[in-house]
């Protein structure tokens, strides 16, 4: 244990360091070196227990908060426009995919955690109201089955076409949900949504409430996970589901190369083109890294008390949806 | 001081109970920290400064109101001809002044109420009358971030400064024309690709007429006056504000103001 430390150390020391720096760039290093958690954690951990990471420094667990914030609050406005460049429109396919992953019915109550431009609370509600054209067509196409009732209804348009069907969507940025609000009013989407701004350590909500808890590329900016998790099990209702969307390890070795060259040489470069700011974006692509692996993360699901926890990866692992239930 | 922080960043490294992996990114960290060369400095690949330099010569073309995205492709383009520069710069005693002492031109660093009592027609009280009429602020320039060497730095943060002052020198208004006249200017007497560039490119969306006002005189009298004076870059500016205009344009041989553009600036 105290060899491989001492090695790394060392390594960056000699002549080793400055090879390794000029092959590798000032990135590139952790993921050369090999891989695994070989240290032993002591339980006096006393000077770093209020230590956390802001992507690749070290900061003080309140310090994370704000600069976290301020992240957001920087990117808010571009931030569709960034996810498409950065993606090239693959994020689209994700959340479309986690919808279909999440099979919601009419009435559902979904809780949409950071979900700050809401795109996923977005995608609810079109989905609930596919559903429900679709089943009207189908009963339109057996007309003799609908009862008096159901067609004094139609003429009168009674019918919720949301079905019951209601999101709520919270996020600790008031720029994102701002922006979230903007795009709600530009799409048509009147009914069925609430604005909340809230912490998702701390959700401003009774217990056993929610249906759907959904988080999508939020958790990995939160200071301590496991008590977002442990909230998420909390709100929700006994046989809710919790569905998390997280960028997550790649499994292949050629792709991981290839997507840590496309994080850290192109994906500053457009931040800085595209929204004026390199150092966001250079947060973004290091808080990825610093994000637990897929069988990790399933560990920490499990841990809040959520059961039946599976996780399918996308695109050889490059982003993750963890699905969980509170029996 | 940082050696001292460095060391027990180092110290802690070692005795934390980290994983290799942990260890790693730490050392990352505390190598980008010790190889920063100026507090904004972000390290950046040659593919990085390829990258950008591409992109943000795409931007400045598509919207230009990003002038971070021309302060941009200056920094990743120009590391040659900044050398060429403060080599310049040295050889001049008034620059190699301002090499070692690094004046800043900043709403901070001007006395805005001793120049407003300077004589009319004094550099000083001339330059801030250009503010002024423009409506434009000093403080409007982004650091350099992408430039690899710290006095390479402060040479181009030292050319963008100057910009404002090379204006009043030529009396040329913030206008689309008067800022090319500017670039021929400065593409003239710095060489740096990025004024080249912004020369060249720069009159693409101007109207015919405007165009042949250009061709015809303003870019003769730009290149012209760019040839003669000798590096602009190496004027103290600082030290000049009681110095009358007229003798300021007569010692680096700027000929008068091309009739088109007079009382504009």
């Amino acid at each position: 244990m105290a060899a491989p430390r001492s090695y790394v150390l060392w390594s960056y020391c000699g002549r080793g360091w400055s090879r390794l720096v000029r092959t590798c760039g000032p990135r590139g290093l952790h993921s050369s070196l090999p891989a695994g958690s070989l240290g032993v954690r002591f339980l006096s951990q006393e000077k770093h227990a209020t230590q956390t990471h802001f992507g690749f420094e070290t900061v003080s667990e309140e310090e994370k908060g704000g600069k976290v914030y301020q992240v957001f609050e920087s990117v808010a406005k571009k931030y569709d426009v960034m996810n498409d460049m950065m993606s090239l429109g693959i994020h689209r396919v994700w959340k479309d995919m986690l919808l279909w992953k999440m099979n919601p019915l009419p009435g559902t109550q979904l809780l949409d955690v950071a979900g700050g431009t809401g795109d996923i609370a977005f995608r609810f509600l079109n989905y609930i109201q596919a559903q429900h054209q679709r089943k009207q067509k189908r009963q339109l196409r057996a007309q003799q089955n609908l009862s008096w009732d159901e067609i004094a209804k139609k003429y009168q348009d009674e019918e919720d076409p949301l079905g019951g069907s209601h999101v709520m969507i919270c996020d600790i940025n008031r720029e994102m949900l701002k922006v979230g609000q903007k795009k709600a009013s530009d799409q048509g989407h009147k009914a069925g949504l609430t604005w909340v701004l809230g912490d998702a350590e701390e959700l401003p909500f009774d217990d056993h409430k929610f249906d759907i808890y959904t988080i999508a590329f939020g958790i990995r900016n939160v200071i301590h996970i496991d008590q977002a998790l442990q909230e998420a099990h909390r709100v929700l209702k006994p046989g809710g589901r919790f569905l998390c969307l997280e960028f997550s390890r790649v499994n292949n070795p050629l792709i991981s190369r290839l997507y840590d060259l496309y994080s850290f040489q192109v994906i500053p470069v457009l931040g800085e083109v595209i929204a004026g700011d390199w150092k966001s974006y250079q947060y973004l692509v290091e808080s990825i890294r610093k994000f637990p692996s897929q069988e990790e993360f399933k560990e920490m699901i499990e841990d809040a008390g959520f059961q039946k926890v599976t996780y399918e990866s996308l695109t050889s692992g490059i982003v993750a949806i963890h699905s969980g239930f509170k029996l | 001081p940082l050696w001292r922080s460095v060391l027990r960043e180092l110290w802690d490294i070692n005795f934390a109970p980290l994983t290799v992996r942990q260890t790693s990114a730490a050392m990352t960290t505390l190598w980008l920290r010790v190889s920063l060369l100026y507090p904004d400095h972000i390290p950046t690949s040659p593919l990085q400064k390829a990258l950008l330099a591409a992109g943000s010569a795409g931007m400045a073309l598509y919207d230009p109101y990003r002038h971070d995205m021309v302060a941009v492709l200056g920094e990743t383009t120009g590391f040659y001809t900044l050398k060429v520069l403060r080599d310049q710069m040295r050889r001049d005693p008034e620059g190699t002044q301002i090499l070692q002492e690094r004046p800043r031109i900043s709403l901070a660093t001007l006395d805005m109420d001793k120049l407003r009592s300077l004589p009319e027609g004094s550099f000083g009280r001339e330059y801030l009358r250009f503010l002024d009429v423009n409506r434009v602020s000093p403080d409007t320039r982004v650091p350099t971030r992408f430039v690899d060497d710290e006095e390479l730095a402060y040479v181009i943060q030292r050319y963008r400064e100057v910009h404002d002052m090379l204006h009043t020198l030529l009396g040329m208004p913030t206008n689309i024309l008067g800022e090319i006249v500017v670039k021929w200017f400065e593409a003239v007497q710095t060489g740096l690709p990025m004024c080249v560039l912004g020369a060249l490119f720069g009159p693409v969306r101007l109207s015919a007429r405007k165009l042949h006002v250009l061709v015809s005189e303003l870019i003769p009298w730009a290149v012209h006056n760019g040839h003669r004076a000798p590096c602009v870059l190496n004027l103290y500016y600082e030290r000049r504000w009681e110095q009358p205009l007229a003798a300021l344009r007569k010692e680096l041989g700027i000929t008068a103001v091309p009739p088109c553009m007079q009382g504009l600036a």
